[in-house]
């Protein structure tokens, strides 16, 4: 059934809907692992309860799913047996990459790992990288384990979505005491098909006790194709291990992009975290993370920009289960046009976690009357003695700076970007790499260029 | 070089100036005293075009335009420049692509190349010796986290970059010590030049101890009701305000 079929029966199903995501199901694949398939049954059987969630369903009530559900999305195909997934050369994504950027590159493209395009040479003793699928292709049991051992079963319809429909992932592994020095790039480009599809990455990152690595997950696509990409990361931090996560969100203007980061951080561990939101027609992501030790500390930052047509989700959800551990959610926005973003923040503090540290922020530009944020931080404290804030913001574009900037004979329309750049500054400035924050800044700029501010 | 002629502008329905004439020509140095409240500020901002002030009644010329139809960027590459009583933080703006953007906006206005990055480094290296500024001021946000010195010299070095034809000074001595001040008139009269017209506005003679002004005018009730040589501000240091205001009302 084609996509277009689908868009125009949906009005006349209205209200039934027995199963929206049945198309987003994969065949069974043959010659799969036992205890996978297994995994994926118990993961479908799940989504098939839960069904779609509606404005009614806690998390979703400023995100509606039915322009998402509309596309009828199908699963990539498998590729013709011993053929590559993908054509694509590496001049063919030069395009896409990050001038100056020096890192262990790993491409999937459509959801599928891209060895031809990927660079993993040079990656120090204790550290091993390699695509999901080649994992359980050489060894079937080695990642038994893992698999929602950090994301678990959860109630997130779309993680169960991608255990059930998983199609391949990186698998990324730094022993004890691995510092890695290069950044690892986990670019994912899309590349447009001929009917909606839907990719489901599934990415492991173990650090083991003391290692270190920053990891910087691209998404961006080859043209303006609509797809969507149903991602699941799952990230676990042994004893003082120290991850830089930068997560760069590029997608193509039609795309659909889900995101989930589930997070299991051990003691004495820190996480770094910075989630940048630019592309993308509907965007959710959930940052999930749980303490599995004292002292952990979990740094949540990020930048959106929405525009035109455009709903930018970011839900945060940090348990603190344990005393002593330190968590900071410090999110901004701008918001143009017509453009949605929503910020929902939980941090929830259980009776036994004294002296918990947690910070959440979110600070909003709002540059048209039609541009709209719903931003919902929420402080959970059930323990006595913690040092828990909050705070938020939604405001414009403050006259004086703007008549500053003008009396020294600047435009207003540079004026005006030059403003919304200054408040991303903070963030772009935060990434800590010279050429990614060269292209994210060009990005922003880029944006906020084409925008009517 | 600029004339006002019966300038009438109010605030929220409030009359501030209530016809006000002023002629500047080229070289001069005036200066606007008068007691708070007496419309000074406003003159400064109804010039430089800021936003919440309604023109009703009189013209200003500036180099042969009527200034009041152009917008505050016009104004400035045409020549005007307000160095700001309270200059504003601008957070996460660098102060050095600031000054890029101003000097080239100016620039391509005027039809000319815009300066590339390093013979715009070279003209601000000159300039800051000019000045005497520390250039790590350069590389941080504009004016954040500056001190009230620092924020008045940026203005002053802002200035020396953009080489307005007709510098307004609103209150510039305003939360400066002595030194400070020191500083920043000597800034300021590094620019005197016969091209280069100044207005002071302030409320205080200390200021113009060190910027000497041509004329000194005195403003009350949103009108000049006395103007004179410089030794009219050491008249108004001596005797106040009030003499002058009970003579003009008399």
């Amino acid at each position: 059934m084609s996509a277009q079929a689908l868009k125009t029966e949906t009005p006349a199903t209205a209200g039934v809907e027995p199963a929206p995501f049945d198309s987003w199901l994969p065949q069974a694949a043959a010659g799969e692992p036992d205890w996978l398939a297994a995994a994926r049954a118990a993961a479908a059987a799940r989504v098939h309860t839960q069904g779609a969630p509606t404005s009614k369903s806690e998390g979703w009530r400023y995100t509606g799913l039915r322009t998402l559900l509309e596309q009828g999305f199908t699963p990539v195909d498998e590729p013709p047996l011993g053929e590559p997934m993908s054509a694509l050369l590496p001049e063919d994504i030069e395009d896409v990459l990050v001038p100056g950027l020096d890192a262990h590159r790993v491409v999937m493209v459509n959801g599928r790992f891209a060895p031809q395009l990927s660079d993993l040479s040079g990656l120090p003793a204790g550290v091993r990288m390699n695509g999901l699928r080649a994992s359980l292709a050489a060894d079937p049991t080695a990642l038994a384990e893992r698999v929602n051992a950090v994301a678990g079963d959860g109630a997130h319809v779309f993680a169960s979505l991608n255990t059930a429909g998983m199609d391949d992932g990186l698998v990324l592994h730094a022993g004890r005491g691995a510092v890695l020095e290069k950044p690892v790039e986990l670019l994912h480009l899309s590349v447009g098909m001929d009917e909606p599809r839907v990719a489901q990455p599934r990415h492991l990152i173990r650090l083991d006790d003391g290692a270190q690595v920053t990891l910087i997950e691209r998404w961006a696509s080859l043209g303006d194709a609509l797809y969507c990409n149903n991602a699941v990361l799952e990230i676990d931090l042994g004893r003082d291990a120290l991850l830089k996560h930068r997560r760069i969100q590029l997608e193509s203007p039609s795309a659909f992009h889900i995101a989930g980061v589930y997070l299991r951080q051990g003691a004495n561990s820190r996480y770094d975290g910075i989630n940048v939101g630019i592309g993308g027609r509907w965007a959710r992501t959930d940052l999930v993370t749980r303490f599995s030790g004292e002292h952990a500390e979990c740094d949540l930052q990020g930048l959106y920009l929405a525009g035109d047509k455009q709903l930018l989700d970011y839900h945060l959800d940090v348990h603190h289960g344990l005393p002593r551990c330190t968590s900071r959610e410090n999110f901004k926005g701008i918001v143009h046009g017509k453009g949605k973003a929503v910020f929902d923040g939980l941090v929830y503090v259980a009776k036994d976690a004294q002296h918990t540290d947690a910070e959440m922020s979110n600070r909003n530009l709002l540059l048209s009357q039609n541009a709209e944020v719903d931003t919902k931080p929420q402080l959970e404290i059930y323990a006595d003695d913690v040092k828990c804030s909050h705070g938020t913001t939604v405001g414009q574009i403050e006259p004086e700076m703007l008549f500053y900037l003008r009396s020294r004979g600047i435009p207003e329309g540079l004026a005006r970007r030059m403003l919304c750049i200054g408040f991303a500054g903070e963030m772009i400035d935060a990434l800590g790499n010279e050429a990614l924050a060269g292209h994210v800044a060009d990005a922003v700029g880029r944006r906020l260029e084409a925008a009517t501010l | 070089m600029l004339s006002v002629k019966g300038l009438k502008a109010t605030v929220d329905d409030k009359e501030i100036l209530r016809g006000l004439d002023l002629e500047v020509g080229a070289g001069e140095v005036h200066a606007i005293m008068g007691p708070n409240g007496s419309g000074k500020s406003t003159l400064a901002h109804v010039l430089s075009g800021r936003e919440g002030y309604e023109v009703t009644g009189g013209s200003v010329t500036f180099e042969g335009r009527e200034l009041l139809e152009l917008d505050p960027e016009e104004r400035a590459c045409l020549g005007l420049f307000l160095a700001f009583q309270y200059p504003v933080e601008l957070p996460g703006v660098n102060n050095t692509y600031f000054l890029k953007a101003a000097l080239n906006a100016k620039r391509k206005y005027h039809g000319e190349e815009e300066l590339d990055a390093v013979s715009f480094m070279r003209l601000m290296k000159e300039k800051l010796k000019v000045l005497h500024l520390d250039d790590s001021l350069l590389k941080r946000p504009v004016n954040v986290g500056f001190s009230g010195g620092e924020k008045k010299r940026n203005e002053i070095f802002q200035m020396a970059l953009l080489e307005p034809k007709l510098a307004i000074l609103d209150e510039t001595d305003s939360g400066l010590d002595i030194d400070a001040l020191r500083v920043v008139a000597n800034g300021v009269n590094s620019l005197r030049s016969p091209e280069r017209s100044m207005l002071v506005v302030t409320h205080y003679q200390r200021l113009l101890d060190y910027i000497e002004p041509d004329y000194v005018h005195v403003l009350a009730k949103g009108r000049i009701i006395r103007s004179g040589g410089k030794e009219l501000a050491l008249e108004l240091e001596e005797k106040g305000y009030g003499w002058i205001v009970d003579e003009a009302a008399a």
